[in-house]
């Protein structure tokens, strides 16, 4: 899903609970280039928000790179 | 769409505040891991700032702060007027020394407190 929002970026989730609702994503994306941290952030949860909207996932900690 | 009156009231404590903390809880009592860290990261930088505890009125604030900073989880830190982060980010700015520049203070020397544990005495052992 955050791949298919950030064509060519390199995205890596670990499932923390093992339930898969609490989530940690290391991106690391083109797109992200020249944006501040909270924005890049911004990117990754606009990316996945239906998910948190349908409750699918409840927490969702972020790692971004360029 | 959020309360207008809160929403002026909000961005007036966000203007009137260099260093301004969203949190659940307090940061004597925090009642959040994530608003914990924070303020872990706060005091160990030896840095004034106000905080909020978000806890009294979740859901009327979350629709504030998606209004004017398009973010919805707690804590949230702003600095001059922008919002830097929630936990992830202001933690990974500590620790890269880019917080204590955007606070305009020194990087301690000691490891940030999330770094891991404390320094242990050795563990008793049964001769």
């Amino acid at each position: 899903m955050i791949a298919a929002a950030l064509p060519g970026a390199e995205v890596e989730v670990i499932d923390e609970t093992g339930n898969g609702d609490h989530l940690r994503a290391t991106v690391k994306a083109p797109q992200f280039e020249g944006l501040s941290r909270i924005d890049q952030h911004r990117l990754v949860k606009a990316a996945v928000k239906e998910r948190f909207d349908d409750g699918t996932i409840h927490a969702l900690s972020v790692k971004t790179a360029t | 769409m959020a309360d207008p009156e809160l929403k002026s009231k909000v961005e007036e404590l966000i203007g009137a505040n260099p260093v301004l903390l969203f949190m659940k809880g307090t940061p004597e009592m925090p009642r959040c891991g994530f608003s914990m860290r924070v303020v872990q990261v706060l005091d160990s930088l030896d840095v004034e700032y106000g905080a909020i505890d978000v806890l009294p009125a979740l859901q009327p604030l979350r629709e504030v702060t998606t209004e004017i900073a398009d973010w919805q989880t707690f804590p949230q830190l702003y600095v001059n007027g922008e919002l830097v982060g929630g936990a992830d980010i202001v933690e990974e700015m500590f620790d890269s020394g880019e917080l204590a520049e955007a606070l305009g203070v020194e990087q301690p020397e000691a490891p940030a407190p999330t770094a891991g544990p404390p320094a242990q005495s050795p563990p008793l052992q049964i001769e």
